[in-house]
């Protein structure tokens, strides 16, 4: 750096206030988050200034309506998706302005996905389904395949490990998601209607286990339209219109 | 790590696809075999050619002939020239600084007799340098030397076919041979010349039914002074093969002054291998060409199914993407799979290569070699195909959106 430049960052940086807010405890900390899709002539404003902090530890569910806007928050926090406007700090990092493969590293760090389709490689066996956020992380294959093992373990489903996934049940596929979310001890799980695709009591399984791993101080955000499972989180957000709507208790 | 998990997936990949993994491989197993054969039967045939200059002369070797007569452009004063003659030889000899042997040959139909065997024969006269410059030895006995030369001396030496006409198993040297109704004694026997292309027959057989006397001797006993002998044909040894312009050059240089008009012609080997290699790299070419287009269909397939297989998984890359695959990393994947069925097909092409080359090589007769190096570079312009036709649907992958894959039924 030469004197010069020293001189004229003194001059401009004097009176500028700090850029970023200063960061709270939060885990997840959304401000003024919008997301407009622009599909030709009539834009669709999904998300219109949501605000939204969500502290480390917490198991919440996020309801609403469909339409309301709560997948596409989904897709944001699960960094799948980049807010129009608005800022997005996880983890003390701000995600908003991300770039794709910045994204992924922190979807393979921080994050960690149950999909209501399960979404499992059909070809794989369980224990590759669980090594796979392992995998892309750059961990070596024995350590892979131990701490899947825990994992699986974890979600009672060790003795399966060299299954494949159309020899086990909904409920035991989830879990397998379930594992394969926590392997990479995330910052938060995601989870998006989970159990959207299992009947009332392997549904109520799968809830019993994220009350589980909740206990053990996992955050967990869970996006749901049914009220009783909402009821069993320890908070609701509700997503009406494209924001969040006051009030998080159960109507 | 990630390249590792990569080949077990494709090769997976591969054993639960079988039927379309098959396709894949079709095209580039063709290509790979075509540029295997092309490559073995054109180095094979290189190394055959110049295996064949290397037993009857090398390459540098020039061959001095007359012009063929009764052509329209010659004029009178060619046609009243008495051609090629042995005082050619000695001016190339002496004046010669591109060349280090001179071979004046003379050839005749002479009547030949042993004991109750009397046949027309072709007799060639010919100095001590024929031997060397054709890289043609005695077995038995001695060639022609520079005192039968000088002497004229009634000696014979035999080509194997003729010793064994006329002698049949009996050793040929010490006798007495009449030609043309003067004696001539055998001194030497030939070497067996040997060699083929198609292992069945013997290009150089002409060269076993020779017989030769000194050149002095054929030209004084037609009655001619030596000077003026005509010759058939002339050799003649350059000493540097790079410079065989120049030889050539310089040996028309001369004759042209020895004779006044340009009624001889000078042919180099070199020239003609030269020439050679341009029509056999047409035919080099032309093969590659089918290598490169079987390949090139051979990629367009893999690409199509990798499309078609990227169409299928594109929940499957939307997982994979959700969990934190890169699209650098989903490029790698995709692209590692096309690699692998194409170097999997240039594998297999390596034995449609081996049968390829050795059917051609059995119906044609033409020698064949696998090399290393073929197969080397088979592999390499295999495993490009892959990389090169990998690359659309592997960029398609990387750029999938992950929220719609998953949306994806």
């Amino acid at each position: 750096m030469s004197a010069v430049f020293k001189f004229e960052s003194w001059q401009e940086s004097e009176p500028v206030a700090p850029t970023a807010v200063a960061v709270d405890k939060s885990l997840i900390q959304l401000e003024r988050v919008f997301k407009t899709y622009d599909s030709g002539e009539n834009a669709v404003q999904a998300l219109r200034g949501v605000d939204l902090k969500i502290g480390a530890g917490e198991f919440c569910a996020i309801i609403g309506p469909s339409g309301s806007g709560k997948s596409t928050l989904m897709h944001i926090l699960g960094c799948l998706d980049s807010p129009t406007e608005g800022r997005y700090w996880l983890d003390g990092e701000d995600v908003a302005a991300m770039t794709g493969k910045q994204l992924a590293r922190i979807r393979n760090k921080k994050l960690g996905f149950v999909f209501q389709t399960f979404n499992l490689l059909p070809r794989a066996t369980i224990w590759k389904n669980v090594e796979l956020p392992l995998l892309y992380a750059g961990v070596d294959g024995d350590e892979r395949r131990e701490r899947a093992y825990k994992a699986l373990e974890r979600v009672g489903l060790a003795d399966r490990a060299k299954h494949r996934p159309n020899q086990l049940s909904g409920g035991q596929r989830q879990r397998v998601a379930v594992a394969r979310a926590l392997v990479n001890a995330p910052s938060l799980i995601l989870a998006d209607e989970p159990t959207g695709n299992l009947d009332q009591k392997t549904g109520g399984d799968i809830i019993r286990l994220f009350e589980e791993v909740a206990a053990g101080g996992q955050t967990i955000v869970l996006v749901t339209h049914d009220p009783a499972i909402a009821a069993r989180t320890h908070r609701r957000i509700r997503i009406v219109d494209g924001l969040v709507a006051d009030g998080d208790e159960l109507e | 790590m990630l390249i590792f998990e990569s080949i077990v997936d494709g090769i997976r990949d591969i054993k639960d696809h079988f039927g379309r993994t098959l396709l894949q491989l079709f095209g580039v197993i063709l290509g790979t075999g075509s540029i295997i054969a092309t490559f073995s039967l054109s180095v094979a045939g290189k190394e055959a050619s110049m295996k064949f200059y290397r037993v009857s002369g090398g390459i540098e070797r020039i061959w001095i002939g007359n012009k063929p007569t009764g052509k329209v452009t010659l004029d009178a004063k060619a046609l009243a020239s008495d051609g090629l003659t042995y005082k050619d030889a000695l001016a190339l000899r002496a004046e010669g600084k591109e060349i280090d042997l001179v071979s004046p040959v003379a050839q005749d139909s002479m009547s030949v007799r042993y004991g109750a065997i009397e046949k027309k024969r072709d007799v060639m006269g010919v100095t001590p340098a024929y031997s060397p410059i054709s890289f043609f030895h005695v077995e038995r006995g001695r060639f022609i030397t520079d005192y039968d030369l000088q002497s004229a001396a009634r000696v014979v030496v035999l080509g194997t076919a003729r010793a064994e006409e006329f002698f049949g198993s009996d050793n040929p040297i010490g006798k007495t041979m009449i030609i043309n109704g003067a004696g001539y004694l055998v001194v030497g026997v030939m070497e067996e010349k040997y060699f083929s292309f198609d292992q069945r027959r013997n290009v150089l057989r002409w060269m076993n039914r020779q017989m030769y006397m000194p050149i002095t001797t054929m030209t004084t006993r037609q009655g001619q002074p030596l000077q003026n002998g005509k010759l058939s044909f002339m050799h003649a040894r350059m000493k540097d093969v790079k410079r065989h312009k120049e030889a050539v050059a310089e040996i028309e240089r001369i004759l042209q002054r020895q004779h006044g008009v340009k009624d001889f012609q000078v042919f180099s080997r070199v020239a003609n291998l030269a020439k050679n290699e341009s029509e056999n790299k047409m035919y080099d070419v032309t093969f590659m060409i089918c290598g490169i287009i079987s390949l090139l269909v051979g990629g367009i397939v893999i690409m199509n199914i990798q499309l078609a297989s990227f169409n299928e998984r594109v929940r499957e890359i939307g997982t994979r993407k959700a969990v934190g695959a890169t699209p650098a990393q989903i490029f790698f994947q995709m692209l590692t799979e096309s690699v692998l069925v194409s170097v999997l097909g240039g594998l297999l092409g390596i034995f449609a290569g081996k049968f390829f080359t050795q059917g051609i090589s059995m119906l044609t007769r033409n020698p064949a070699i696998i090399t290393p190096g073929v197969i080397v570079n088979a592999l390499i312009f295999a495993a490009g195909t892959g990389l090169f036709f990998g690359m659309y649907p592997a960029i398609r992958a990387s750029r999938l959106n992950p929220i719609e894959a998953l949306r994806t039924e």
